[in-house]
């Protein structure tokens, strides 16, 4: 599932789990009841600072998506479909978000971008 | 906040070349503290200081609250430590080697020691003079581990070792990071490991430490900004202008530090326009602080 945790990225590593763990909670990836995987296992797999994934852990706490249980770990909560699709559009807003700020970056107008959004919507590859 | 290690204006000459100068570094309690440097910039031998296997001309060094090199054997029995090169007798087998090294810790667990060897595939039987470096990395960290210290200092663990076995090592190290809340010291060439795992982040250069901060802090601030039509001096910035590079054209590249977007307000207020941030990442932080720190000097 953490694939495409970056650590190169300039978004923290903690932001890019709990995102991950967002998206997954939102699509039904993982379901409510569903365990986390413990703090040991993740930072020993993904080799990080076990501080990041707690703090990513508590960021979805504080969200209210899953919750920590002392010593027995944490859990998916059960979330309502309604706060599954806002979660689904908070994250196509970020990912909007980011490609705006890299385009304007490498200086395209947002006319170009547009045009481009369309035309990859329409499929068409030219 | 309270350090695992601490030093005050450490000075140690040990060649007419090359000295430790002006030393002053703090880890934090539990952190895990990335040492970085070029090669001879003064790693292994600030290590060596902090074991008390070398004595300082001056300064001062506490490490787990105990006076180094006063105290040096009471804190040693709390340090795991990884050298640079391999310390073992290359005659024994891996099984003798742990147990000659279990004789020294009275803090050393045998199951988990056992249980390691099985998780590293590592043959007890074994001399340690036919091991490949893979296993002879894999060995030292769990002898590094299996006295269960309160802080690893780890000279280069990783180096020269191929990924799989590195993922190993760090794996098993962020596990035990976890259980223990143990203090780590680490150094290394390998940027990208380091940036994974570690919390805070020591810049080595001749003999100096150039910068020490949080890892949160060293990648988020630090910024390549190209700018056109900046006045020649800037006053009352809110970032800091580590370097100033005029290029051929009318965009100039600059280091930042303390950078955040709202800042692009004072630029333009300057008369200045900002065409790209550029985001770094360690590797290219530390490329950029040490050219910065050079030209400073």
């Amino acid at each position: 599932m953490f694939e495409h945790v970056d650590p190169r990225s300039p978004t923290p590593l903690y932001a890019q789990i709990a995102a991950r763990l967002r998206v997954a909670v939102a699509s039904g990836e993982l379901k409510p009841g569903d365990a986390l995987p413990s703090v040991r296992q993740l930072a020993g797999k993904l080799r990080i600072n076990p501080a990041t994934v707690v703090q990513a852990y508590r960021e979805l706490e504080v969200e209210g998506l899953v919750s920590t249980k002392q010593g027995a770990g944490s859990f998916v909560l059960d979330v309502s479909a309604d706060k599954r699709q806002k979660d689904r559009q908070t994250e196509a807003r970020r990912l909007v978000r980011e490609m705006l700020s890299t385009a304007a970056s490498l200086g395209i107008p947002t006319a170009d971008l547009r045009a481009a959004i369309e035309r990859e919507l329409k499929g068409d590859s030219k | 906040m309270s350090f695992a290690i601490e030093t005050k204006n450490l000075n140690c000459r040990l060649a007419k070349s090359f000295s430790i100068t002006d030393l002053s570094m703090h880890v934090p309690e539990r952190a895990v503290y990335g040492f970085l440097g070029p090669n001879g910039s003064g790693k292994t031998t600030t290590i060596r200081l902090l074991l008390g296997l070398l004595r300082p001309t001056s300064g001062n060094i506490a490490v787990l609250g105990m006076q180094v090199p006063d105290q040096s054997a009471a804190v040693l029995a709390r340090i795991g430590y990884v050298p640079e090169r391999l310390h073992l007798y290359p005659s024994l087998t891996v099984g003798e080697a742990m147990r000659y090294h279990s004789a020294f810790y009275p803090t050393w667990d045998e199951p988990w020691a056992n249980e390691m060897t099985r998780q590293l595939q590592l043959d007890v039987t074994r001399p340690i003079s036919v091991l490949s470096k893979g296993e002879t990395g894999k060995l030292m960290m769990l002898l590094a581990l299996a006295q269960r210290p309160d802080l690893l200092v780890l000279d280069e663990p990783t180096d020269g070792l191929d990924p799989v076995v590195r993922r190993d090592i760090l794996g098993l190290l962020a596990q035990y990071v976890t259980d223990r809340q143990a203090t780590v010291l680490i150094s290394s060439h390998l940027v990208h490991e380091l940036e994974r795992i570690c919390d805070w982040v020591g810049l080595m250069d001749h003999g100096r430490l150039v910068a020490e901060l949080p890892m949160m802090e060293f990648k988020t601030g630090l910024k390549r900004l190209r700018v056109s039509g900046a006045p020649d001096s800037l006053s009352g910035s809110p970032f800091t202008l580590l370097v100033r590079e005029r290029g051929n054209g009318v965009v100039e590249e600059w280091l930042v530090r303390g950078w955040t977007p709202s800042m692009q307000q004072y630029l333009e207020s300057a008369g200045a326009s900002l065409r790209e941030v550029i985001d770094l990442d360690l590797e290219d932080g530390f490329v950029e602080m040490l050219r910065a720190s050079r030209r400073a000097e």
